[in-house]
């Protein structure tokens, strides 16, 4: 059977309900799908391997005692998972609790959006947007998304004014919108 | 400038959860009052989100797979025990099997009993005719032994969703019960066919799972006479398609 045919066959949504009722096959699976990107994730905000097999292992061990924090309908399980991933060590990374439970995150990416043939496409306009964008805009989004900085804090290190950082930062998020969405 | 343009840059600070102190609060006072800036709040949430993306490309060590496993064994050992941990005695798949014919057990008895109730309300009522003879075929269907009986289960993953058809081709009288289906985004809805020996598929009825991820096609309309080669499902869009419009989620084999 082809990988196509098995994600349609194997949905994230019956892994994660297999998950809950205990299936450790399951977890598995969903491990060898999501762990490079949530890996990945870890390892581009705290450029350290160890910390990011750390938070690797946070990731799905809260996934495994909370599976009920995942709703299917409200967006992809590796965005889900690669969000939680971002928070978590951003967190880490400025020495902080925890802020977000898992339940509280909402991640609005179309669900099928991240499978197969579209993951490739998804991830040329992601990177595509990124590399046409003025090099201010892109560091200031990037600083913002995987350092954690505040606006104050870009202003700082880049000195540009307030409202032009905070203008950047939504219109970066605007246009890679507008990519995705064509 | 009017209001939402006012909190346009800071509703994209707060998706990305860097908007504090004192321009924090203004903001979320107004999203209390503004469904409009909710909304957006949510897509910026989803534009963030695919940032994440593009950090893709590095693996962790295989080193991590064995840890994350081993730990959660270890609390799956720890945990209060559910159903198939009390009965260790049994393999998985022996609990699984026997879980899923007691479960469709007892979904059938509901069903007869059911069936069997309503055939004596419409006996002893005014029923139509035509009800009294729908429901005996339904009775006959069930109880009949040259009834085609089919088993639909996953085809990947353990087998938590499983469904049974019986068919009678002769009367064109279907019976499918399915149990442990995950739930649907509300757009979609789970649809039956009939795979005939030879042709297209026939549509067999739609169905949408209780909480409890048990659903049910009791007699759809089918032309008599199809012999049946199997059973499928698929999910399709909340009003049903005239064909598949993806692959099977679920296969029959005869049981």
């Amino acid at each position: 059977m082809s990988r196509a045919a098995s994600d349609l066959v194997s949905t994230d949504a019956i892994l994660v309900s297999a998950i809950r009722s205990g299936d450790q096959t399951a977890m598995a699976e969903i491990y060898d799908r999501y762990s490079n990107l949530v890996y990945s994730v870890a390892l581009r905000i705290l450029g350290d391997t160890g910390a990011a097999e750390d938070i690797l292992q946070d990731v799905f061990m809260q996934l495994w005692r909370n599976p009920h924090a995942f709703d299917a309908s409200r967006g992809s399980l590796p965005a889900w998972l690669a969000v939680i991933s971002r928070n978590r060590a951003i967190d880490f990374f400025r020495k902080r609790r925890p802020e977000t439970e898992m339940e509280e995150i909402v991640v609005s990416v179309e669900p099928d959006m991240v499978r197969g043939a579209e993951w490739s496409l998804l991830l040329g306009k992601i990177r595509g947007v990124l590399a046409g964008m003025p090099e201010s805009q892109r560091l200031a989004l990037e600083m913002s998304f995987f350092e954690g900085l505040t606006h104050g804090e870009i202003a700082q290190k880049t000195g540009e004014p307030l409202g032009t950082i905070k203008t950047r930062i939504r219109a970066g998020l605007i246009a890679l919108r507008k990519a995705c969405t064509r | 400038m009017n209001v939402h343009e006012q909190f346009a840059d800071d509703l994209a600070l707060l998706a990305l959860g860097t908007l504090e102190g004192a321009e924090r609060a203004p903001v979320e006072a107004h999203l209390r009052e503004c469904a409009a800036c909710r909304g957006e709040l949510e897509r910026l949430r989803g534009d963030a989100a695919l940032l994440v993306f593009s950090a893709s490309g590095a693996r962790p060590p295989a080193r991590s797979r064995q840890r994350l496993l081993a730990a959660v064994a270890r609390e799956a050992h720890r945990a209060p025990a559910p159903p198939v941990r009390k009965w260790a005695w049994w393999s998985a798949l022996q609990w699984a099997a026997a879980a899923a014919v007691l479960a469709m057990f007892f979904l059938l008895v509901r069903q007869n009993d059911r069936l069997k109730r309503r055939v004596n309300q419409l006996a002893t009522s005014s029923a139509s005719e035509p009800q009294l003879i729908q429901a005996r075929q339904l009775i006959t269907a069930l109880s009949a032994s040259d009834a085609d009986h089919f088993v639909l289960v996953s085809r990947k993953t353990s087998p938590q969703p499983q469904g049974r058809a019986i068919y009678l081709a002769r009367s064109g009288t279907l019976v499918f019960l399915a149990s442990n289906m995950p739930a649907l985004p509300p757009e979609k809805i789970y649809e039956l066919w009939l795979i005939p020996v030879s042709g297209a598929p026939i549509p067999a009825g739609l169905f949408r799972p209780d909480a409890e991820g048990t659903g049910s096609v009791v007699q759809p309309t089918l032309p008599v006479g199809v012999e049946a080669k199997t059973f499928a499902i698929t999910v399709e869009p909340k009003k049903g398609s005239p064909a598949p419009t993806s692959q099977p989620i679920m296969l029959g084999t005869r049981g």
